[in-house]
């Protein structure tokens, strides 16, 4: 069992080196497959993080009116804090506000005068409230409307975070959608570039396979070192496809980055390494041993 | 019990007659030269030898198993004990003269030991030991004939089945190839040789069966390829 195995090896290996210029041509093929494949990984968690980026950009902020006591404010948080679905709130007092108004606007000669003849701080103390998901937005948005310390309120941003919650919610199901779509697209795209890359060079060695098959060869003899060859080929493919990524990453990662901030694609690629290599591999390997699997039977009848 | 026979053995390619009724045998350690104007039938006869082809109707024996009802595996030992020698050479291109050889060995299961014992033997036998490490485009029509004759010859089979063996060969090399396959069937082994060159045959002084029409006309001992 060992020296067939071996025998398989070996002449995998000697296939490939010996017909080295086709061997090339379906790794190539393969690479072009995983690239695709890898792609779609990348794709879509860039996706995923633009789409949690823009829920943690989602917030109610809620503003009392001046002459509410902080204390008050503070108990209306903590009872708030009950909620379930809210995941955190953030107190601003009116000190806090305007000291970020004024950093924000320090460049702003005409705000900064405006505020010296006013005299006193115009702006109100507010809770941040952050939901769990971006679902209970307008559920929590409901119940502040419609709590006991809504005449301590001057607004709740109703309807533009309304707008937003629902615009969000409903990239988040496209993105979601678009995805898998994309996914299925592609990954079966990627799988039949590199099955008839195979099914080709397999049909251009008819001839060699049925000389194997005139001097006696069995049929697992004869299709072992060509599903071995196969899950070769997916293998370096898997490599030379890593290695690609990784210097597409290493040259545009950074300006990638500069364009669209927080999407991480070299945080995620790196922190990902094994698994995103993993699974090239398994894909690779899976392709080239079924391509060439099926080329056989079909057109040669083992 | 015969090494080959055919038993009312008839082969048709869609309407058209090939064989018709055929019934012959052949016995260990004999040569016998199939003669007949190409298109008669010779290579469709070989072939039923190794099932590449099966008859239309009729039985064909093989060491008093019939052909006709192996299963796929049975198949492929059969061919390790029939060497068939081509006219058009079937070398593998990708393999060296020493590892065309090899091959059928390996694919009987011999060890590397045996395998790296016997194949330069054979090759030496057929004049060869220089070339064991050329490739087919590397050898004249000759040196790619007697590699063929190497590889059928590796495994001790019963039979060898020589299909036209000279067909693209010069009247010195074939000579050389049918020499060669005298001197095997000398040492035991069975031949048939397909071929339609009178000159070869009728030197041999060899059983000759001649085919017309998909019939055998005559069947002769010391036979002779009339035209």
């Amino acid at each position: 069992m060992i020296q067939i195995i071996q025998r398989m090896f070996k002449t995998a290996w000697q296939g490939m080196k010996r017909n080295s210029w086709l061997s090339i041509a379906c790794i190539v093929m393969m690479t072009l497959s995983l690239l695709i494949f890898s792609s779609i990984l990348i794709f879509n968690h860039a996706a995923n993080t633009l789409v949690n980026t823009l829920k943690e950009k989602m917030d109610i902020t809620i503003y009392f009116k001046t002459d509410v006591p902080e204390e008050d404010i503070l108990k209306i948080r903590d009872e708030l804090l009950s909620d379930e679905a809210i995941a955190k709130i953030n107190y601003v007092s009116k000190e806090d506000a305007l000291k970020a108004f004024e950093e924000r606007s320090k460049y702003n000669p005409t705000i900064q005068k405006a505020l010296d003849e006013l005299g006193e701080n115009p702006l109100a103390a507010s809770l941040n409230i952050k939901a769990k998901k971006t679902e209970d937005y307008n559920t929590i948005i409901e119940s502040v409307k419609n709590s006991v310390f809504k005449d301590k309120l001057i607004t709740v941003d109703l309807a533009e975070n309304q707008k937003v919650v629902s615009r969000v919610d409903a990239l988040a199901k496209a993105v979601k959608i678009g995805s898998l779509f994309a996914i299925s697209v592609l990954a079966c795209l990627s799988f039949i570039i590199g099955f008839n890359t195979i099914r080709m060079a397999i049909y251009s060695l008819k001839e060699e396979v049925e000389i194997m098959k005139l001097v006696g060869a069995s049929n697992w003899f004869v299709r072992g070192p060509f599903l071995l060859e196969g899950a070769l080929q997916g293998f370096i493919s898997s490599i030379s496809t890593t290695v690609i990524f990784s210097l597409l990453l290493l040259v545009f990662g950074g300006k990638i980055e500069n364009f669209v901030p927080g999407l991480g694609l070299n945080v995620y690629f790196w922190s990902h390494f094994w698994f995103i290599f993993f699974l090239q591999t398994a894909f690779g390997i899976f392709l080239g041993i079924i391509s060439s699997f099926w080329a056989l039977n079909h057109y040669l009848k083992i | 019990m015969s090494l080959i026979y055919f038993k009312n053995v008839s082969k048709s390619y869609n309407d058209s007659l090939i064989l018709d009724n055929v019934t012959f045998t052949v016995e260990t350690g004999e040569f016998v030269s199939l003669v007949g104007r190409s298109g008669v039938g010779k290579t469709t006869l070989l072939k039923m030898l190794i099932r590449e082809e099966l008859p239309t109707k009729g039985k064909i024996y093989f060491n008093d198993k019939e052909i006709n009802k192996l299963k796929l595996q049975e198949i492929s030992l059969l061919r390790r004990k029939i060497g068939v020698v081509f006219q058009d050479f079937k070398l593998l291109s990708n393999k060296t003269a020493f590892e065309n050889v090899a091959f059928a060995m390996e694919v009987a299961g011999y060890s590397e030991e045996d395998i790296k014992k016997d194949v330069p033997e054979v090759l030496k036998l057929v004049n060869l030991q220089n070339k064991a490490d050329n490739f087919p485009y590397q050898l004249s029509a000759g040196e790619k004939q007697r590699t063929v004759i190497a590889r059928a010859l590796i495994q001790r089979p019963e039979l060898i089945l020589a299909d036209e063996p000279t067909g693209n060969l010069d009247p010195i090399n074939s000579w050389d190839i049918i020499k060669l396959l005298v001197k095997i069937n000398e040492l035991g082994t069975a031949v048939m040789l397909a071929s339609h060159d009178k000159e070869i045959v009728n030197t041999l002084g060899k059983r000759v069966i001649s085919l017309e029409d998909g019939k055998i006309i005559r069947d002769e001992q010391e036979g002779r390829y009339l035209i």
